[in-house]
């Protein structure tokens, strides 16, 4: 135990600073109970003046007996919940996010236009194996354990670019995770070209030490030739891997539970395609269903760049921290090399307006001279920071994604030019899609019976609301009340013909009303799926006002109507609320570009909204003048000896010519159709459906 | 559409019989209205009609005539307008149904055309007419558009009103002798041109116009016109134009006084209005209809003092008599005349109105043996 004490005494000297702290509190402490000790006789005189101090329970030796230093790994072992571990379901989707994750990061970086293969088995009871496997540029043998191995190690945390992972702990804490629940260690696989020999590694993290244990090869991991050779030795051993020339193949298996719907793997994978068009994903589920997103767009992203702090986004402590650390002969010199968007002559600027001088020297600017430099930063022009660190998306991109998920009438997008939160450039982009029916109307028998059969849900009701995204508890209870059956019913324990009616009344039940927004959340497009109501995002909307948009709107809720929202935060960094990546934190300078580009979309929306009334009305005001026209006729000609079919057709052009309007619908492409997207200044798309076209009289 | 077209066609092919000088007049009338539609039609526009307005606002109180006059603003139907398709298209709908009229040489009342046009639009839930009331407006209107009178359309309507009295009269052959009514009167047809009725024989010296039956049978009952030697009339409310049109023979052709005895109300002084100069919503019909000297004998405001009548009889004036009564006061032709405007303001001083039936409260007999041949012995009137 005394060995150990000083073992961890030595680590902390090593480490520096606290060290001074430490010890000499422990030495004033530890004097003090020999005082007590000695002078017992004394204390008890001392208690009938004082009040009786309680009994002392540890001595400061034995509390420092067991204060030592706490390993990352053991933190969040203990923690999971904070990491995404809470529940088995979460788990598995988290398992799967975060190794897709890191597999797309990998492949944008290299410049490959990614293709992802992600496979779930069950291994028996609530045990599943997760693999997911890239042709990103594969990674080298030394860093693999580290990567997979170690907390907190990675190459995003140091820099200011935008990529869906950041704190380099989303993967290992994966591995440690099945690591607790099953005890098997991550398998690796990587290649890094055609000719190169793939690494296999079997890898523990040591919770205690935060540090990777290899348990292949006698520690040191196996290489596989490559060629014929490689592939007899990988079929031998069991390692699947599926042919690429590069790429990284993850294992890891888990305690989970798989299930389908909200927050299902499959959902995820559905949503990520939304946001990368560019990527396919191949998926196969523990029942070995297979499903494919094929890549919609055959370009990579602009590669974002790498960028310097912006000036705005500095605070005060940084700012002292970076001038005592500054190696720049001059402060002009730090200004301009430091930061981005700052160009001598702002620099100068700067210098003037903090009544510093451009050539003294960075290191001995004093902490009132600091502050004023940090004062006159705030309050100089500065150029917002450049656009091509964060990359947004796209307005065309977000309307293809979005039509290919959400069956709707109206599309539209906007995508926000750059802001700054702390210094951190960002890029808000919100989609909308309005109109057509809810998911559920497309749910076919087979998959409703395997959501039934897997749903952990106690109550029929609890199901419908748990499974079906946009379908609030009101409209949970108008399905149940369709169909005949009751609320508090098991939904496992449907029978046959009670299944029919259920089926029956999701594909028909009118849900326009009472259906609430769906909101489809991103972050550096990487879909978010928990959290929603903590999420800076989902705040915003329900504090706007959509009324004024032709939305209904309860009080301080969301909106409702057959409406889905998808909004993208693109940043170099973006700030969650915690390491599970779940929810956005609300920044007012986020909020405000949120609110600005759901207006945007509202805008059109409300556009739209006008314009479809307008055109209902015209159709229905040619209906009116087309009704009559043929009793006109009739009139007409049997006064007068003339052709009632030519006297009618002529009627009928003169009315199609006074209802131009609703025209717009009937002529183009020669059926009911499409609005100008210009009119609403770009950026939608509107695809048509018959059912409010205005009523034709057919003679 | 085809079987409709051919009914339609059918009279108009045969056209077997030959027109009166008025028919064809009214037809060519019908064809040009025809004609607009057309030609609106072939050159691309919006066909109209310009429909004379049967409003307050165009009509004219001629003062040398004293009659009331149709102006010469016309209201503007389209029919490419989303308020106006539906009775653009009746409108067309009656013209065609008085071609067919004509045509056949038959006559049909306001009634029967309605239920002749009445039929489902094809491809809708919707009638041509869904009541008559829609359709008789639109006959009037076709009346003032093609400046033909109904029975030159060949339309009649509902008949209302009962004769008796001294005189003989010849109606489509038959000779009808008017004291030989009984209790029932010779009920006074819609058309009453000299076409169908003639006068025979007539010893009547004046005319007595009632409100309604029930009043009229009281007269008829004591045999009033045998003993004052008069005729005996009533037009059940607001005469039809077949009572009007016959007031007007008998004054202009017989040159017979009337007297109205109407209730003592703002309606009572309406309906002596629309007799005496003729009525806003047929101003183009009161060259023909309109007496101005008629005269009108009660019951006044003051009769409830003169005839000493108990409370009981007494009706409260509401909000819309009030109204109505103002607006009365307001006529040109009842602006200028200082009995009148104290009459009415004293209507509207007691605060009540009467009806004639108050009198009888009285005795039973008193309206017919001591009120009106008082009024008409000391010539007790308003002109």
């Amino acid at each position: 135990m005394a060995r150990r004490l000083t073992e961890s005494k030595g680590v902390n000297t090593a480490d520096g600073h606290p060290v001074k702290d430490s010890s000499s509190v422990s030495t004033v402490s530890s004097q003090r109970p020999r005082k007590s000790s000695s002078g017992n006789g004394q204390l008890s005189q001392a208690a009938a003046k004082t009040p009786a101090s309680p009994r002392q329970r540890a001595t400061a030796h034995s509390m420092a007996a067991a204060q030592r230093d706490i390993s990352i790994s053991e933190f969040f072992a203990k923690n999971r919940h904070l990491l995404g571990f809470d529940n088995p379901r979460k788990a598995l989707l988290t398992t799967v996010k975060e190794a897709v994750d890191n597999a797309l990061d990998a492949c944008e970086e290299a410049g490959i236009l990614p293709e992802i293969w992600v496979r779930i088995e069950c291994m028996g009871e609530n045990r599943f194996k997760v693999a997911v496997q890239d042709n990103g540029p594969g990674i080298l043998r030394k860093q693999i354990p580290l990567i997979f191995g170690k907390l907190l190690y990675g190459s995003k945390f140091h820099r200011l670019r935008m990529s869906r992972g950041q704190q380099g702990i989303g993967i290992s804490a994966a591995g440690m995770y099945g690591l607790l629940t099953t005890g098997k260690p991550v398998r690796i696989v990587s290649k890094t070209g055609r000719q190169h020999p793939a690494h296999y590694y079997e890898i523990q993290i040591d919770t205690k030490r935060n540090l990777p244990e290899i348990l292949n090869g006698r520690g040191e991991g196996v290489d596989i030739p490559p060629g014929e050779a490689g592939q007899r030795w990988m079929e031998k051993y069991g390692i699947e891997w599926i042919d690429v020339d590069h790429g990284t193949r993850v294992t890891i298996e888990l305690e989970g539970r798989f299930h389908r719907g909200r927050g299902s793997v499959e959902e995820y994978l559905e949503q990520t395609a939304i946001a990368n068009p560019h990527v396919t994903i191949h998926y196969r589920d523990p029942e070995g269903q297979e499903r494919t997103f094929l890549r919609a767009a055959d370009q990579l992203p602009p590669e974002p760049r790498e960028i310097k702090p912006h000036p705005y986004g500095v605070e005060l402590g940084t700012l002292v921290g970076m001038l005592k650390q500054s190696t720049h002969g001059s402060l002009r010199q730090f200004l301009t090399h430091s930061f981005s968007r700052v160009s001598p002559a702002i620099a100068r600027r700067i210098c003037e307006a903090a009544q510093l001088s451009p050539r003294s020297s960075p290191k001995r600017i004093g902490r009132q001279e600091a502050d004023a430099l940090y004062q006159a930063i705030q309050q100089s022009r500065i150029p917002a920071p450049s656009v091509d660190c964060v990359v947004p998306i796209g307005e065309e991109l977000i309307l293809k994604g979005l039509r290919q998920v959400v069956q709707a009438e109206f599309y539209a997008a906007a995508t926000r030019p750059p802001a700054v939160y702390r210094g951190n450039p960002f890029v808000i982009e919100v989609g909308l899609a309005y109109g057509g029916g809810p998911s559920i109307h497309r749910v076919s028998r087979e998959t409703l019976a395997e959501m039934l059969a897997e749903s952990d849900a106690r109550t029929l009701r609890q199901f419908l609301i748990t499974q079906f995204d946009g379908l609030g508890p009101a409209g949970a209870d108008r399905i149940i009340q369709h169909a005949h059956l009751r609320r508090r019913m098991s939904p496992a324990k449907l029978s046959a013909s009670e299944f029919e009616r259920l089926h029956h009344a999701l594909s028909t039940v009118n849900l326009q009303e009472g259906q609430t927004m769906s909101i489809l959340r991103y972050a550096n497009r990487v879909p978010l799926l928990f959290q929603a109501g903590a999420c800076v995002i989902t705040q915003t909307i329900a504090q706007m006002n959509w009324r004024a948009y032709g939305l209904s709107q309860p009080r301080g809720s969301l909106p409702q109507g057959p409406v889905t929202v998808m909004v993208h935060m693109a940043s170099v960094w973006v700030p969650f609320t915690s390491e599970s990546k779940e929810a956005i934190a609300a920044y007012p300078e986020i909020q405000r570009e949120l609110r600005l580009a759901l207006q945007a979309v509202g805008r059109k929306l409300k556009m739209y909204l006008l314009r479809r009334q307008r055109v209902h009305h015209e159709g229905q005001r040619r209906s009116i003048f087309l009704r009559y026209l043929g009793e006109v006729a009739d009139a007409v000609a049997s006064i007068r000896p003339i052709s009632r079919e030519e006297l009618y057709e002529k009627l009928v052009e003169i009315a199609k010519k006074k209802t131009v309007e609703a025209d717009m619908r009937l002529d183009e492409h020669g059926r009911p159709v499409s609005f100008d997207g210009d009119e609403f200044g770009g950026s939608v798309l509107v695809v048509e459906s018959n059912e409010d076209r205005p009523a034709e009289v057919v003679d | 559409m085809g079987k409709k077209k051919a009914k339609g066609e059918t009279p108009s092919t045969q056209a077997s019989r030959v027109f009166t000088a008025t028919d064809r007049r009214t037809f060519e009338q019908l064809e040009s209205l025809a004609d607009d539609v057309i030609h609106a039609t072939q050159a691309r526009r919006d066909p109209y009609l310009d429909i004379p307005s049967r409003t307050l606002s165009n009509v004219r109180y001629c003062p040398k005539r004293r009659i009331i006059e149709m102006g010469r603003s016309k209201n503007r139907r389209h029919l490419f307008n989303l308020h106006q398709a539906k009775t653009f298209m009746q409108t067309l709908l009656v013209a065609k149904g008085a071609a067919e009229l004509i045509h056949a040489g038959k006559t049909l009342s306001i009634r029967g055309l309605y239920y002749r046009l009445k039929h489902r639009i094809k491809g809708t839930t919707e009638n041509t007419f869904e009541d008559q009331a829609e359709c008789d407006p639109i006959i009037e209107d076709l009346e003032v558009l093609l400046d033909s009178l109904r029975e030159q359309l060949h339309l009649y309507a509902d008949k209302r009103g009962d004769m008796v009295g001294n005189i003989v009269l010849i109606d489509s052959g038959d000779e009808i002798d008017c004291s030989r009514m009984g209790s029932g009167g010779y009920a006074i047809p819609s058309i009453v041109e000299p076409e169908v009725i003639q006068f025979k024989k007539c010893t009547a010296k004046f005319v007595l116009h009632v409100e309604k039956g029930t009043v009229w049978t009281r007269f008829n009952e004591d045999k009033f016109w045998r003993k004052h030697n008069c005729i005996l009339t009533h037009g059940a409310g607001q005469p039809p134009r077949g009572v009007r049109r016959l007031l007007y023979r008998l004054h202009h052709e017989l040159g017979l006084p009337i007297y109205c005895l109407l209730d003592n109300d703002p309606w009572g002084y309406y309906i002596y209005s629309v007799i005496k100069q003729g009525s806003i919503n047929l101003a183009f019909e009161s060259r023909r209809m309109a007496v101005p000297e008629a005269k009108f004998l009660g019951l006044r405001s003051c009769d409830f003092e003169r005839c000493e009548l108990s409370d009981s009889v007494k009706i409260e004036l509401n909000q819309i008599d009030r109204r109505r009564a103002a607006q009365i006061a307001k006529y040109p032709w009842f602006a200028n005349k200082k009995a009148w405007q104290r009459e009415i303001q004293q209507l509207l001083d007691n605060g009540f109105k009467l009806e004639v039936e108050a009198l009888i409260s009285k005795d039973i007999s008193y309206v017919t043996e001591v009120y009106t041949p008082q009024r008409i012995a000391e010539r007790d009137w308003l002109d």
